[in-house]
């Protein structure tokens, strides 16, 4: 017997994997939107928005907005909550577009 | 767009024959979740004219939980003997994890195996609230899905009605149930409720899975036979990181769902994002062998609003009534994780009161507010108001509690059962002395005891 046991692998998925996943369809332009680029780029110093997202919408941009990859948003709402500045614009997207959950 | 019209409605004021829906409803409901489908049923069953509102492709299609139904209310107001339930809940087990240790409790009283099996059941919600809102269209509400809700209209300060995305999209009705979940846009927007601190909102991350080469995986693995599940709950770093949270792992039919939430407060600073948390998580030593070789075929995340008793919106406003995760009925004390009761319950109270105020013709802002009276008096906010206290004691003590207590709890552990030629009296004192260390002494630990009194 070994002195540990082996941890038996668990092989978890990229996040593109899983993204591929859930169905989607584009609503053709963002539902995600920041209020007032100026406030990312010149008061904020934390990003929330970027740590918080499951699912890698909201990217670090070189001149401090950040980038938003709309497609990928799993509409959990949590970059809205999270931004300590308010500045996240957030509708649905629209006529049932966007994710749809097959179990949920 | 579906409709989904019931022939069976008498309301002899109603113009069934234009497509034009103003003044053709008593009520909308914003949104086919649990609480808005319970509020659908509830005025339909009462011959009122209800128009369910659903924003994604059909009930259930925008909607994301842990996995855990609890039908006390539920099955009061429909028979739910043919409803797509996966598994009832036959184990509940709690787990304290470290990084590398587990120290666990497990419960599975023998009547949880009988119906009605405690109320306590795994669905899949993408099934089971299409399932709920065709019972609200049986009993006569009119479902409308792939519509969006924007805005509510207001005359004279009362709200009358709601803008959708659809051309010509303004649809009147006397009376709006608002059941759109805890990302509520059409209620902030309106100014019924304000935008809730990150502090008080958890996000929450999912992956169904399946075992494709193992058929008898979940049964197998977690001593499983005919239709009963588990709840396995867990806590500490090795679930969440120094996060406020905790992870789960529920069983279904055929698979399984694991998941964890923490404070979006915490996800901002210290830790991995919610997907690199749930990775650690599902490769933790006592996790992993649960979940090897699956498959994921689903993954999902949410928010969910956990600011207690007192981040409960007004819930009553002139022509409008707030329900389920938009009026902020989660409760999550660390032992009890629930909403999905919550739901239903608010729904059903606020479908009465809306009922009472259509058939009564009395200013609604009095009748409306029996809403707010039956909630007050239901179990939701007296569970609610119960733990508000627990939640502020538990987050002062949140290192104490989810790190130092269950590394604590491991060594004691080994300590007690460490096996080698020392009389066990010295490995007793040894234990004992590990856990007073981790708590204060024992003045500590009675403090400890004093500030959990309520409890029990």
């Amino acid at each position: 017997m070994s002195a540990q046991p082996k941890v038996p692998t668990v092989e978890n998925e990229s996040l593109e994997d899983r993204l591929y996943t859930v169905k989607y369809e584009d609503p053709g332009e963002s539902h995600l939107d920041v209020t007032i680029p100026g406030i990312c780029a010149e008061k904020c110093t934390t990003y929330d928005c970027t740590s918080v997202c499951p699912a890698n919408v909201w990217r670090k941009g070189e001149d401090g907005v950040p980038q938003i990859a709309y497609e990928n948003c799993l509409e959990c709402s949590s970059c809205r909550f999270a931004c300590p500045h308010g500045n996240v614009e957030w509708s649905y997207p629209e006529t049932g577009s966007g994710v749809t959950y097959k179990n949920g | 767009m579906t409709e989904i019209a019931d022939e069976t409605i008498d309301r002899t004021d109603r113009d069934t024959a234009t497509p034009d829906y103003d003044e053709a409803f008593d009520a909308i409901v914003v949104g086919a979740g649990l609480a808005g489908s319970a509020a659908a049923v509830t005025m339909a069953k009462q011959d009122l004219a209800v128009l369910l509102i659903e924003r994604g492709r059909y009930p259930g299609a925008k909607n994301v939980f842990g996995g855990v139904l609890y039908t006390p209310t539920l099955r009061e107001l429909v028979d739910i003997d043919d409803a797509p339930l996966e598994r009832y809940i036959g184990e509940r087990r709690f787990g304290m994890l470290t990084d590398a240790d587990e120290t666990a409790v497990s419960i599975s009283p023998g009547q949880w195996h009988d119906p009605p099996h405690n109320d306590s059941y795994t669905v899949l919600r993408g099934e089971f609230d299409r399932w709920f809102a065709e019972q609200a269209v049986d009993a006569g509400a009119t479902l409308v899905t792939e519509t969006t809700v924007t805005d509510l209209v207001r005359e004279g300060g009362r709200i009358v009605g709601v803008e959708t995305d659809r051309p010509d999209g303004t649809i009147r009705a006397p009376y709006v149930v608002l059941a759109e979940g805890g990302n509520s846009l059409v209620s902030e927007g309106a100014n019924l409720k304000k935008t809730e601190r990150p502090e008080n909102i958890a996000v929450g991350v999912k992956e169904v899975l399946e075992f494709p080469d193992h058929e008898n995986a979940i049964e197998e693995r977690f001593r499983l036979t005919d239709e009963a599940g588990v709840s396995y709950h867990y806590f500490g770093e090795g679930a969440v990181g120094d996060a406020f949270g905790g992870g789960f792992i529920y069983t279904n039919e055929d698979t399984v769902s694991v998941g964890l939430a923490y404070r979006l407060s915490d996800a901002a600073t210290s830790q991995p994002d919610p997907e690199g948390t749930l990775n650690a998580f599902k490769t933790h030593p006592a996790v992993a062998p649960l979940l090897r070789d699956a498959r994921t075929v689903e993954y999902t995340a949410k928010t969910i609003p956990e600011g207690g008793a007192d981040s409960i919106p007004e819930l009553v406003h002139d022509g409008a009534v707030i329900v389920g995760d938009a009026a902020g009925l989660v409760l999550n004390n660390g032992v009890h994780l629930e909403g999905t009761n919550m739901a239903v319950e608010s729904g059903y109270h606020a479908g009465n009161a809306v009922a009472e105020a259509a058939d009564s013709g009395r200013p609604d802002s009095e009748v409306l507010g029996q809403y707010r009276e039956d909630l007050t008096d239901s179990f939701v906010v007296e569970n609610l108001e119960r733990y508000e206290w627990l939640m502020e004691t538990v987050k002062n003590d949140r290192e104490l509690l989810f790190e130092t207590l269950p590394r604590a709890m491991a060594d004691a552990g080994s300590e007690y059962f460490q096996m080698d030629r020392a009389p066990k009296g010295e490995h007793a004192d040894a234990a004992r002395d590990r856990l007073l260390s981790a708590v204060g002494g024992y003045t500590g630990a009675a403090k400890l005891a004093f500030r959990y009194r309520k409890l029990i």
